[in-house]
């Protein structure tokens, strides 16, 4: 008997298989207050666009994670649901987004089991957007940075004293890309680097997300889910850990602790 | 009262109705032959003959272009997609709209064209060309909107399967990437499909004009003489085409169809929306192919002798069944959503009947399925040209409605309730009504400069159908000649 | 070559197919005579060999190249420069057939379309022996008349209704 090895000729012999991941978060949703300084301290880390209060009021915000309130009814007999959930892209181990790109913007980082996002590669089809099922992406609707009324005119020369603050270490991105969360990548190569040139593997711990690094209350862990002991992969495997959209079978690496 | 006597005269009176209603064959073009010289005369002063209504019409619709579509766009690229209205969810807005809406339009000459030639059916001959023209300019049309579309259009190369020094190649899992190459494909097989049976109406249009337009044909017509090995070459390769461009054609819509059922979307992912957009694309198609035959018969010359009250008439009947056939399709993908249960797709279609679209969801059913159901079976319907252009122009806005429903409306729905916004359009409004105005001149540059009527494929009709005579009557004959 | 050109215009097919017959009658071989008309007519009407074409065979040869091409395309790019992509193999067959479709009909077309301008030696624009009245609808036809034999032909022509009957020029169409 011939066996054929299905996945080698391209049919779907097998299922994927869950991979493990190799970074992983937990976010505790009992012990999210909802303050936003995750919000913020991404925007600062991750050169977010400020888009203004009218395009923000439509749906264009820039946020990379997001608190989401959740209520039921009609104001004002509102009954808040549950807790505040703050969501980011889950870095899918089988990620919609990823195949649909024309252009392979957004290819899978086997190494780092990373949902990536090559911006100077995208042209800005937004099939991504559309085929998250997180609805995560954010897109460059305008040069944000360089809005005429964000600057001042110094002897004829345009200052933009916000770009002062840019992070040296992430693109500033440009009108008609694509953009969502990287899991801090600039911090994971910069860890990756100091191990290397010290010959060891990154520690778990060794550093975190500006998201977890910013929760006043230890909501947001960030760590290693390959490595067992490894805080961030024991809270994955509370029973309270469930996995958000988990029966689209995208194999998020984001577990949320439920309320309870 | 008996039976019999019942029987009897029900059969007269029926009689007696048909006679009335009893049409002469010779009303028919294909019966009502004229030479081949006065047909090339009234075909060629029909491009000759502009009035000033013309010129004036064709003036404004050239200023819309140069507002609403090259200053529109222009903004649009140096500004970014900021001012167009899409945003989280609604990725995709009026553009991809403007895209499904245009393919669909271009589907009518391909149907026309090659499905009816396939089968033989002789009153598709006059119009043939004004169907294939709308395929070409409509492809144009859905061409600039998927740029339009794009967030660094000037990146677009990118999309192309072209070796670069990165080896960077485009990635061939991505619907849009199959779109991109069915759509290429689509685009130049039907502007091929135009040429081949033009050659010889250049031809006949080279040997009898002058000056600039002349050249202009002796450049076209390549040499066209009609020895026995051009005529052999040139049907040979019709034929060829008029059989290989329907899987294409239809291949088309599907993949266009997958751009949204592929995604993991609720209302999206269906696998009945391949053969659902195919009868959408030819039912908007063929409302359109009614409208464009009855502006063609109101403002050109000796148009009434070409495209007569039968070629409305069928084009009618296949209004009917392609709505029919939609009709089927749509209640087909409503009915398993509706039936699922799935909380999502619960979300969305509670959305499209009681939400701030739900009029366009009504109007489109109106549209689409009532109003066709209701009005076509009339054979005094289908017959009446201003009629029958009001309904395919009804049967296009709904048609308009139910992509518009289909892109941002669904998209407004998703699996995290937090982001549920409806899209407003912003630019977009300006670029529709640029296309649409693109489309017109394009039409009208083009009817005065190439032969609307293929006359060679009508004068091969006419020599195929005889009356023959049949006991006391003369009934239609065809023969046929290939 | 002494012989001249004649070209025979009529105004119909069956004129038109008695007068081809009447040549052959004469002696003059199927190779020197050439019909073009404004309205594609079958070889059998004039009882004339069925004209050759390549246009099919070029229309397969494109479809096989076409075939090649797309195959190359989606498993063979994929593996010059791999990019992994949401848990989906490298080279996916399913996908794969709607490029070789595609790609396999665009070429076909295109040799088609090619085909035609090959067969029939277009564009020229060089002059060629040509009377405008077969856009009208009329059917010339041309034929290498033996030498000596032109008065022959020629009254023999006019009697089977041929409208008019002079020497063949190239002209610039």
């Amino acid at each position: 008997m011939i066996s054929v090895d299905l996945n080698a000729v391209g049919m779907k012999g097998a299922i994927a298989e869950a991979a493990e991941g190799k970074w992983g978060m937990v976010i505790d949703r009992d012990i999210c207050t909802g303050c936003q300084a995750c919000v913020a301290a991404c925007a600062m880390e991750n050169n977010l666009s400020f888009v203004g209060e009218e395009d923000a009021g439509y749906g264009r915000t820039q946020h990379w994670i997001r608190i989401e309130r959740l209520w039921e009814g009609e104001y004002p007999e509102v009954k808040i649901d549950g807790s505040f959930q703050p969501m980011l892209c889950q870095q899918c181990g089988h990620a919609p987004c990823e195949p649909v790109c024309p252009v392979f913007a957004t290819p899978h980082s086997e190494a780092e089991q990373l949902n990536l996002q090559v911006y100077n590669r995208c042209v800005g089809t937004r099939y991504c957007g559309n085929n998250c099922p997180y609805q995560v992406r954010s897109f460059n609707w305008r040069d944000y940075h360089t809005l005429p009324e964000r600057g001042n005119d110094v002897n004829g020369k345009m200052v933009f004293s916000l770009h002062n603050q840019f992070n040296p270490d992430v693109t500033v991105r440009r009108r008609g890309v694509m953009e969502k969360c990287t899991f801090c990548i600039q911090r994971i190569h910069k860890a990756q680097d100091k191990a290397k040139s010290e010959g060891r593997e990154v520690e778990d711990g060794e550093f975190t997300t500006a998201c977890a690094q910013a929760c006043p209350a230890n909501a947001i862990t960030f760590g290693r889910l390959d490595h067992h002991e490894s805080l961030v992969s024991q809270l994955a495997k509370q029973e309270r850990g469930v996995k958000h959209l988990e029966d689209l079978n995208t194999l998020p690496r984001v577990t949320y602790l439920k309320e309870g | 009262m008996t039976v019999t006597s019942n029987y009897l005269s029900g059969s007269e009176k029926a009689h007696a109705d048909h006679h009335e209603e009893e049409h002469d064959p010779r009303e028919l073009l294909m019966y009502d032959p004229k030479p081949r010289g006065e047909m090339n005369d009234m075909v060629m002063e029909s491009m000759y003959h502009t009035t000033w209504r013309f010129w004036a019409v064709l003036g404004i619709l050239i200023v819309v272009v140069a507002t609403c579509f090259v200053y529109a766009w222009g903004y649009m690229i140096s500004e970014g997609l900021g001012v167009a209205g899409v945003m989280r969810p609604a990725y995709w807005g009026v553009f991809l709209v403007n895209t499904v809406f245009w393919i669909g339009i271009s589907h009518a000459g391909t149907f026309i064209s090659a499905i009816l030639r396939v089968f033989k059916a002789e009153f598709r001959r006059p119009f043939t060309r004004a169907a294939e023209l709308m395929t070409t300019f409509g492809l144009i049309q859905a061409g600039a909107s998927i740029f339009m579309h794009l967030g660094r259009v000037w990146l677009a190369y990118w999309l192309f399967p072209i070796p670069n020094e990165r080896m960077l190649w485009p990635n061939f899992h991505s619907p849009l990437m199959w779109d991109l190459l069915a759509i290429t494909t689509y685009v130049l097989g039907s502007t091929m499909y135009l040429f081949l049976p033009l050659i010889p109406d250049l031809a006949m249009a080279r040997d009898r004009s002058t000056g600039w337009r002349k050249t202009l044909y002796k450049v076209t017509a390549l040499g066209f003489r009609g020895t026995e090995g051009e005529w052999r070459h040139l049907t040979t390769a019709m034929n060829f085409f008029a059989f290989a461009i329907i899987p294409v054609m239809f291949s088309v819509h599907t993949i266009v169809s997958w751009d949204f059922a592929m995604a993991m979307r609720p209302g999206w992912s269906s696998s009945v929306f391949g053969p659902y957009f195919v009868l959408g694309a030819l039912h908007s198609g063929m409302g359109a192919v009614a409208v464009v035959l009855f502006i063609m018969r109101a403002t050109m010359k000796h148009m009434d002798y070409f495209i007569r009250k039968e070629h409305f008439d069928a084009l009618g009947k296949l209004m009917l069944i392609v709505s029919m056939a939609y009709a089927y399709f749509f209640f087909n993908d409503y009915i398993v959503q509706w039936y699922g249960g799935d909380l999502a797709t619960d979300n969305l279609l509670h959305w499209l009947e009681e939400g701030p679209m739900a009029w366009m969801f009504f109007q489109m059913v109106f549209f689409n399925i009532v109003l066709p159901w209701a009005t076509l079976w009339s054979s005094k319907v289908r017959q009446t040209p201003w009629l029958l252009a009001i309904i395919g122009l009804l049967i296009n806005i709904g048609m308009y409605w139910e992509r518009y429903l289909i892109v941002p409306v669904m998209l407004t729905i998703n699996r995290m309730p937090f982001t549920w916004k409806l899209y407003t359009p912003g630019i977009e409004i300006y670029l529709t009504i640029g296309t649409f105005a693109t489309f017109a001149v394009f039409y009208m540059i083009a009817s005065r400069l190439i032969p609307l009527i293929p006359v060679w494929e009508v004068q091969e009709g006419q020599m195929t159908h005889t009356l023959r005579k049949v006991g006391k009557t003369e009934v239609p004959t065809v023969s046929e000649f290939e | 070559m002494s012989d001249t050109t004649l070209l025979a215009v009529f105004e119909d097919i069956d004129p038109a197919a008695n007068a081809i017959e009447k040549l052959h009658e004469m002696g003059v071989p199927n190779e020197n005579i050439n019909v073009i008309s404004g309205v594609p007519i079958m070889h059998k009407m004039l009882g004339r060999p069925h004209p050759k074409t390549n246009v099919s065979r070029l229309s397969m040869g494109g479809a096989i190249a076409g075939f090649i091409f797309g195959v190359f395309l989606n498993f063979g790019t994929p593996n010059l420069y791999t990019v992994s992509v949401g848990g989906q193999y490298i080279t996916p067959i399913p996908p794969g057939l709607i490029i070789v479709f595609e790609m396999t009909m665009l070429f076909a077309l295109l040799a088609t379309f090619l085909g035609v301008f090959l067969d029939s030696y277009f564009p020229n624009y060089r002059p060629l022996e040509y009377v405008t009245e077969v856009s009208d609808g009329k059917i010339a036809v041309f034929f290498k008349c033996p030498e000596g034999d032109q008065k022959k032909i020629t009254d023999a022509l006019s009697k089977l209704g041929a409208e008019s009957i002079k020497p063949a020029e190239a002209q610039q169409l």
